[in-house]
């Protein structure tokens, strides 16, 4: 009990250095408060209901809330009727505090506007915001003495990212996770949840198996075996059959002049002899197509040329093409079936991680695919015909052949921290490279008992081989370690039960790294950690400012916070109606969606803007065939660049067709998802899910007319059970009926008129997405809080809780006086109590 | 066990250095495999199932007549061969992938209630359902082989998040649940299986097996000491976390301490292919084949296979179908598109009736792999247009080692819960099961004539 007593002391003290500030500022000190806010130049809280509301707690007259829930709320919420579960009754009026569930609950529905329901009687805004602000005063000052930071789980897997990324950082060795490990999944809108993430057998082989596979390539292995890579075209999908049109240069990868191929980055893991095989695309009666004329092919090796492959320009074997009629697919075999087949170099490299390219050199007559409206569905353009250009479909990487373990490879360099010079050093040496492999990996100090575990693999090894096997055996068991594998959060020894306290240095640098970088802490934070120095608020700020800095940071966040959090992975599982409605749709358009998404958010990252600007950025980052897409004349060249965009429709994320594609179904748009979007990830005012029997599925009108999306959500509104949610969800998706499914900018759907008027949930007319944009802008804390709750949910991996919520408003109170940069939000994440903090169990 | 090595052909995946045009990886030696511990008195049944997305066109798929009397349909005419061996089973359906109140995502119920029969959980971010039949089996036979089941499926799996309206994508992307929140995902890239089956030395001669067991089993005992050390420090843990671990560990160490006791037997010499093949055909048929090779291993009894996940997009261009198929599905009943549905569902068939050729040309015990297997064959979708879950089109093939009577199309009344046929298989390779999800009673006439 003393112990509990001296440790809750501890946290308030510090719970106080890192959140009075700005909560004192809200309570106490108003001007202070107001001119934050006021440079943040859209206060929400209306500023002259505030201070009168703002009354103390133990005043013995109605509080606000009290006020608010007899004449509006009770009458569904009691005890009796119990409506969606919850009663109001016995909250506690006057110290909130003491039913803090049920009170954030009700915080959320006001400033969502989502009760009482549309058609009952409302109070108007001003009450709205003052009761709301009132509740959230009282809520966050009795949060300060009495923190709850929420009890992530003590077993918190790695992810597949998370594991590749480590393993990238322990051993300079880069792997496709993908190929090696099962995928994960998402809870909560993230597939780092540590609940999500469980633990069953198949997925403990394929950790013993990657790892043997990882330290072999690592340490290099005289006796690995040459096996073949494969990789495609289109990253990430495993088949060949893609859509992606190859006739200009596909990225920064590929050199200039070039068109089509592949880009990717390969592991060489000996000195020794390389093949690299090219497939060409086919027919559909599989015939190697393009080699009526002739073409260049060439492979490249770190931007060096290794091998150069002409082909095609007459021969018997064009003729024969060009006859395709006459060939039987099933019967003779026609000497285009494998033209492709001798189209491989041998090539001696040096072990370590290189950047391949596979691609074609341009030549004048290549015509771009022409970009227009009119142009037939990509699976029926001349797909069928051998006289296509020649496309690339895979790349092949092969080896190592004569392999020699290189002494000087990236990797070994790494793990190897000594060279013992005779057999009577080894054991020492062995010593000290297990002690800093362990150390990285485990990111903690590393017991004796560690030590003396890698020992043992390590002698049995050498025993059988030579100190190279005995070191590789030693790097497998570090890595199906649970202390790789796992982060481990454990409580202190004396900590009192259900008491909140501050997480150790080490378990804090672990957040902070996979928080930050989605991966393992690095050398300097580890050494800071292991010394104790991350409790100084300062060298725990300057950390995580060096790590933002580290273009590390934007990658990790860019495709694994905001790519997730705006459902914009699931750009790559678009599947447009190909036939009808978007037969331009291709895979280089989708592969455009999603690069200028990431450019554009890395640029607000290392800009360091305020969050509200992803609403209002009036630029963004195209190549010709997206400024086709939307309209932006005088884009030439398949390169992205930044683009200064003078449609403010287009502004922010509202205007980006990743967006506005995956809140959309394949063949129309639905203001139903995008509403619904727009609730959850914008406004913090999630819809709960559709009562059951009723049904969801538009009618389409019994006559055949044609009519808009709108009119037959109108009609399904007039069904009372669907208008509770959809008078919420529609209106707010009607304003970006200007996007059509593909996010192109339309003026008629289904041959009417767009009407693009929508409400919002304060009752705010706007018609059209910038108008949209201007309003949500208007109500910037609720566009700030959300993002601030996803990015929380982010950083440590366990779903946000009621308690959570002052800490989310203390972070975003925070971040205002800064105009809520990035860094700041970021750093208040970090500084916050369900960061640094974690309760005991109970 | 299997085949000794001078009767292996090496011709077997890779076809000499640098090709990896992915040949069928056991045409050449099928002839030659023997199995050698499978005695006409030993014989184990083993139980597959073969998924196929996005429905069918059922009036192309349902065979005319009943009884003994019935006459293949043109989707399935190519089992002409294996007539004998099949049951067409019709007037099952999955109510439970019915909305029920829960609206859009009947692709992602169908999957995800193939083999439950629950009526899943609408969410993406927690799953929920129960266990699967399949999971069922393995269970019961985990003692016995080296992977209680394997998990296959020809679509990438790399993605994850939502797949359909509010539904995580585990619910489309696999048949298998090991617990109601735990779906075994399934795996595509022939290399991975391959390395599952035989493990990771690149090899599979029996001495650099037996030093990588070795290995693995040191450090699983290792890895085993140190979570116990953690269970101690954590003390009673919030979830099952640490127990589902020490499970998996001992799962993992029976499969190893499995392998161990099999070493001594020679394995068939196949190199490992290297990768997802050029195409689906090949790839499909290199599944099949690795399906094959663990039965005939008795490395595992229960396999599950799916063509491809609901609503997938996969054009066929070899067979000169270059649309994407989800949206060629629904086809609003123009005659044109209907065809060409009811063309992919026959090439499905086509590349399963490769795989049967397969199995029966394989001795095991007193007879062929086909006699002592039983594959359920079927799609949770009816119509693909209208998203029915039933009827549904419901095959079985195989002996399954004498449980089961071919030659028939049984007819039942509709609305017959899916989960009745189920059930009475799992109790057909002796699995004894009462119930499974929303099964109301077992079939008798599987292997009776009728």
């Amino acid at each position: 009990m003393k112990q509990g007593t001296v440790t809750t002391c501890i946290c308030l003290a510090w719970a106080a250095a890192i959140g009075l500030e700005a909560l004192t500022a809200h309570g106490e000190g108003l001007p202070d408060s107001h001119s934050g806010l006021a440079r943040a130049a859209h206060a929400v809280l209306a500023p002259a209901a505030f201070p009168q509301i703002a009354a103390p707690a133990d005043a013995a007259s109605a509080t606000p809330p009290r006020d608010l829930v007899m004449r509006y709320c009770v009458s569904c919420h009691n005890d009796r009727l119990r409506t969606g579960n919850l009663s109001l009754d016995k909250a506690d009026a006057d110290h909130v505090f003491n039913s803090a569930e049920t009170w954030e609950k009700v915080v959320v529905k006001l400033r969502g506007r989502a009760m009482p329901p549309p058609g009952s009687r409302r109070p108007d805004n001003a009450t709205y915001e003052a009761v709301a602000g009132w509740l959230e005063t009282e809520l966050d000052r009795e949060a300060l003495s009495h923190p709850n930071p929420g009890r992530p789980a003590d077993l918190h897997r790695l992810n597949r990212t998370e594991y590749g990324n480590a393993v990238r950082d322990l051993l300079g060795v880069e792997i496709d996770p993908n190929a090696l490990l099962p995928p994960d999944t998402q809870a909560y809108g993230f597939d780092n949840n540590a609940d999500a993430l469980a633990i069953e057998p198949a997925l403990l082989d394929r950790y013993l198996t990657a790892a043997a596979r990882i330290a072999r390539l690592a340490i290099g292995d005289p006796s690995i075996r040459p096996t073949f890579e494969r990789y495609t075209a289109v990253k990430g999908n495993s088949n060949e059959q893609t859509w992606l049109w190859q006739t200009d240069r596909l990225g920064e990868d590929f050199p200039l002049g070039s068109r089509g191929g592949i880009a990717t980055r390969h592991y060489f893991p000996l000195d020794g002899e390389y093949v690299f095989k090219v497939r060409l695309a086919r027919t559909y009666a599989d015939l190697v197509r393009g080699l009526n004329v002739p073409n260049e092919i060439e492979i490249r090796v770190d931007g060096t040329r290794v091998g150069t492959f002409k082909l095609g320009g007459g021969g018997p074997e064009v003729s024969a093409a060009a006859a395709p009629a006459a060939q039987d697919p099933l019967g003779v075999k026609n000497p285009l079936n494998d033209a492709d087949e001798g189209l491989q170099v041998r090539v001696p490299l040096k072990a370590g991680l290189r950047q391949v390219v596979a691609t074609i050199v341009k030549a004048d007559r290549i015509k771009p695919e022409g970009l227009g409206p009119d142009r037939i569905p990509i699976w029926t353009r001349e797909y069928d015909v051998p006289t296509v250009p020649v496309f690339i479909s895979s790349l092949l990487i092969g080896g190592p052949y004569n392999g020699r373990v290189s002494q000087d490879s990236s990797s070994r360099r790494r793990i190897f921290s000594c060279q013992p010079a005779s057999r009577n050093d080894e054991s020492a040496c062995a010593t000290t490279i297990l002690s800093t492999l362990a150390r990285r990996a485990y990111r903690r100090q590393p017991t004796d008992e560690d030590i003396q575990t890698l020992l043992g693999f390590y002698q049995q090894a050498r025993g059988d081989g030579d100190f190279d096997a005995g070191i590789r055996a030693a790097l497998e068991r570090v890595l199906v370690s649970p202390d790789f594998l796992f982060r481990i959060e454990a409580d202190p020894d004396k900590v009192a039960r259900g008491a909140a306290y501050r997480i150790s240095d080490v378990e804090l640098a672990s957040r902070l790294s996979f928080f930050l970088w989605s991966s393992i802490p690095d050398d300097e934070l580890l050494d800071l950690a292991i010394r104790g120095r991350l409790q100084d608020p300062q060298t725990l700020e300057q950390q995580a400012r060096r790590m933002l800095a580290d273009p590390r940071a934007r990658v990790a966040l860019v495709n694994n916070f905001f790519a997730q959090w705006l459902q914009t992975r699931n750009v790559w599982l678009l599947t447009p109606d190909a036939n009808r409605k978007y037969p331009w749709f291709d895979d280089n358009l989708r592969a455009a969606f999603v690069r200028e998404t990431e450019l554009f958010l890395d640029d607000q990252l290392k800009a360091d803007h305020g969050i509200v600007d992803l609403l209002t950025a009036d630029y963004t980052f195209l190549n010709e065939q997206l400024a086709w897409h939307y309209g932006v004349p005088g884009v030439y060249g398949s390169h992205f660049r930044r683009v200064a965009l003078t449609d403010e429709n287009r502004w922010g994320l509202l205007g980006k067709a990743s967006v506005l594609a995956v809140t959309a179904y394949p063949n129309r748009t639905s203001p139903t998802i995008r509403g619904k979007w727009l609730l959850e990830n914008i406004l913090a005012a999630p819809v709960p899910p559709p009562p059951p029997n009723v049904n969801t599925n538009l009618e389409e009108d019994k006559t055949g007319k044609a009519e808009s999306v709108r009119d037959m959500l109108e009609r399904h509104r007039a069904n009372p059970a669907c208008a509770s949610c959809h008078a919420r969800m529609d209106p707010l998706g009607f304003s970006l009926e200007n996007f059509d499914a593909l996010g192109q900018w339309r003026t008629l759907d289904g041959g009417t008129p767009i009407n693009a008027t929508g409400v919002l949930l304060d009752g705010t007319r706007v018609d059209g997405p910038a108008a949209l944009r201007r309003a949500l802008v208007a109500q910037q804390e609720q566009f700030v809080r959300t993002v601030t709750g996803k990015l929380l949910t982010y950083a440590i991996g366990r779903e946000m809780a009621y308690y959570d919520a002052p800490a989310i408003r203390s972070i975003v109170r925070a971040a205002a006086p800064d105009g809520y940069r990035w860094s700041a939000a970021l750093l208040a994440i970090v500084k916050s109590q369900p960061f640094q903090m974690r309760r005991s169990r109970s | 066990m299997i085949v000794t090595r001078k009767a292996m052909s090496r011709r077997t995946v890779l076809r000499g250095m640098g090709t990896v045009v992915a040949l069928p990886l056991l045409d050449a030696m099928v002839p030659a495999l023997t199995a050698l511990a499978q005695t006409p008195a030993n014989v184990v049944p083993r139980l597959g199932v073969v998924y196929h997305p996005n429905g069918v066109i059922y009036e192309n798929w349902l065979p005319k007549g009943v009884g003994q009397e019935f006459e293949l349909s043109p989707t399935l005419a190519p089992l002409a061969p294996f007539r004998d061996q099949l049951l067409v089973i019709t007037g099952l359906s999955s109510h439970q992938a019915e909305a029920l109140g829960d609206g859009g995502g009947d692709h992602s119920r169908a999957t995800g209630t193939y083999l439950t029969g629950v009526h899943v959980r609408k969410s993406d971010s927690v799953v929920g359902n129960s266990v699967s039949m399949d999971q069922v089996a393995a269970k019961f036979y985990e003692r016995d082989t080296q992977l209680s089941s394997l998990q296959l499926t020809v679509d990438d799996n790399s993605l994850v998040g939502s797949c359909d309206v509010g539904y995580s994508c585990a619910y489309s992307s696999t048949l298998s649940w090991l617990t109601p929140t735990l779906p075994l995902m399934a795996e595509n890239n022939p290399r991975v299986v391959f390395e599952r089956l035989f493990g990771s030395s690149d090899s599979t001669d029996p001495r650099v097996r037996a030093s990588r067991l070795r290995q693995d089993r040191s450090i699983l005992d290792s890895v085993t000491a140190r979570v116990r050390q953690l269970q101690r420090k954590l003390g009673p843990t919030d979830g099952t976390k640490v127990n589902d671990y020490l499970e998996s560990l001992r799962d993992v160490e029976r499969r190893i301490q499995k392998a161990e006791e099999q070493s001594a037997k020679e394995g068939p010499e196949v190199v490992q292919p290297a990768g997802v093949p050029d195409g689906f055909e090949p790839h499909v048929q290199l599944l099949y084949d690795l399906q094959l090779l663990a039965y005939q291993s008795d490395l595992t009894r229960v396999i599950t296979f799916m063509y491809g996940r609901e609503q997938t997009g996969r054009p066929y261009p070899q067979i000169g179908i270059p649309e994407p198929h989800h949206s060629l599905t629904h086809h609003q009943n123009d005659p044109a598109k209907m065809m060409k549905c009811a063309k992919i569902q026959t090439y499905h068939v086509k590349l399963f009736v490769d795989y049967l050729t397969k199995l029966r040309a394989t001795p095991d015990g007193d007879g062929s792999l086909l006699d002592h297997v039983i594959l359920l064959y079927g799609s949770g979708i009816s119509n693909s247009d209208r998203h029915t879950h039933g009827p549904l089109p419901t095959l079985l093939l195989g002996g399954g080692a004498g449980t089961l009577k071919g030659g028939r199309h049984l007819v039942y009344p509709d609305d017959t819960p899916l989960t009745n046929l189920q059930l009475t298989l799992l109790n057909k390779i002796g699995v004894p099961a009462a119930t499974l999800g929303d099964s109301t009673g077992q079939f008798k006439e599987l292997s009776e004539l009728s």
